[in-house]
């Protein structure tokens, strides 16, 4: 790649501090470190992963909505969580975390619970118990 | 508290890191020399390993591993740490810190205040560095990011002990010893062309080196019939996201690759590396040209022609153009005593 094809599509990075250090070749053919904002393929395929994950809550919204999963399992899925992660950021077990994403058991949480899986989604228990 | 920390921004975490390190204790190493003395160009397509319910794969060796290999070939010493206690994690830091040592460490970057939140996945192995602290607040060198940045005594916590695959558990590394570091001599260099060059041509499993591109070709083409339309976009997505995102960027590391060979031919008056060097170029071009097609093809405009089919010979060529750089290389390297 050449200096002047290093790409510069801001989307992503636009409002960060955080940068590519691209390295491309000048006229002499050397080497060179190239500050670049961004680059549209890899935009898009960003853009892509977030909106299935958005298009996959839509689908848990629906389940919750149905009575069948609980507000929890649309939480872990739009915070790009697995029971597994939440579990170790909150201490209750990975079983617990499933149990609770069903809407008969998520009625049963005690609001200590609910708290305590709340600060592990760094979210407040009135997001939690929504659909927000 | 502040060192007197020159922080360069790098197109990895890890070399930044560990060249930036070095350059505190007056030794001048460029990322591109980090890089190839850590033997950092990989392939893997891991089918058994999963990520977000996705094959995984790499374009990077297993996180640590450039910084040992650096770490040993330039005499480095270096002390290495891992807790189980939050609070010790941060006490032992701020101890180290204060006998005016920088420490580098292991942070997940999915609760990093300063990434963009489209970045915010569950990534355990991004590489910082502490090198200073003003009442609770810790200022960092981040190699992704333009200027030195801060974190809160909470935020940094809350990194370090990040949960998910490969939790850093408070991780942390600092230079012990910088009198007996060499610079980047010929024999290092050597040996780090050679061991890449394994890596990339010996290794016999079909999953790594140039044959795990191959690997990955043949299974790309079947990816449409074997899980329809969606999840083949999704996985080819998570592919590009792999070869072009931050720290794990697959042209990218060609390039900085391609950059390691130039200064090599340098040290080691080699001046066929450079013809080597721009073969790498053009190989980091292939790629980002499989990545531009790629993206068309989930984006799907309307008249576009990719098939998962293209995608898959674009990934051969990229294969045969590796292998026979990587075969010239350990031939050229082997003769080079």
């Amino acid at each position: 790649m050449k200096i002047k094809d290093v790409p510069q599509d801001g989307k992503i990075l636009t409002n960060s501090e955080v940068r590519d250090v691209c390295y491309a070749v000048d006229e002499n053919g050397d080497y060179k470190q190239v500050i670049s904002v961004g680059w549209d393929p890899k935009n898009e395929a960003i853009d892509y992963a977030w909106e299935t994950i958005r298009e996959e809550c839509e689908e848990i919204k629906k389940d919750v909505i149905a009575g069948k999963s609980s507000p929890l399992a649309y939480h872990i899925h739009k915070l790009v969580m697995t029971p597994e992660i939440l579990a170790s950021y909150s201490g209750f077990s990975k079983r617990e975390i499933k149990r609770w994403c069903e809407a008969k058991h998520f009625a049963k949480m005690s609001p200590g619970e609910l708290q305590r899986v709340a600060d592990a989604l760094r979210i407040d228990v009135k997001q939690l118990v929504s659909l927000d | 508290m502040q060192l007197e920390f020159v922080h360069k921004p790098s197109g990895h975490c890890e070399n930044g890191v560990v060249s930036n390190l070095l350059r505190f204790y007056g030794k001048e190493v460029s990322e591109a020399m980090v890089f190839g003395l850590g033997s950092g160009l990989f392939f893997a397509h891991m089918p058994f390993i999963k990520l977000h319910g996705m094959a995984v794969t790499s374009f990077r060796p297993y996180p640590g591993e450039i910084f040992a290999r650096v770490v040993k070939l330039l005499n480095v010493k270096m002390k290495k740490y891992k807790f189980r206690d939050r609070e010790k994690a941060m006490k032992s830091l701020d101890e180290v810190l204060f006998t005016g040592t920088p420490v580098g460490m292991l942070v997940g970057v999915y609760h990093l205040p300063y990434f963009p939140k489209e970045y915010r996945f569950h990534f355990n192995a991004h590489n910082i560095c502490v090198i200073g602290k003003e009442g609770d607040v810790y200022t960092v060198s981040d190699p992704v990011v333009v200027d030195k940045c801060t974190l809160t005594a909470e935020e940094l916590k809350v990194v370090r002990f990040a949960s998910g695959t490969y939790p850093p558990r408070g991780r942390m590394y600092h230079i012990t010893d910088a009198t007996g570091i060499t610079q980047p001599n010929p024999g290092a260099i050597r040996s780090a062309i050679l061991r890449n060059c394994s890596r990339m041509i010996h290794i016999p499993l079909p999953m790594f080196g140039v044959d795990g591109i191959r690997y990955l070709a043949k299974r790309m083409r079947k990816w449409e019939q074997k899980m329809g339309k969606k999840k083949a976009a999704l996985n080819l997505a998570q592919v590009i996201r792999m070869n072009e995102e931050i720290g794990t960027g697959g042209a990218g590391f060609r390039f900085i690759y391609a950059a390691f060979l130039q200064e090599a031919a340098a040290v080691m008056n080699q001046p066929a590396l450079r013809d080597f060097s721009v073969q790498m170029t053009e190989a980091g071009d292939m790629w980002r040209d499989f990545s531009y097609n790629a993206a068309r093809m989930f984006k799907k405009r309307d008249g576009d022609t990719v098939s998962y089919d293209i995608l898959a010979v674009k990934l051969e060529r990229i294969a045969d153009k590796e292998e026979s750089i990587f075969r010239g290389l350990e031939k050229l390297m082997k003769n080079a005593r």
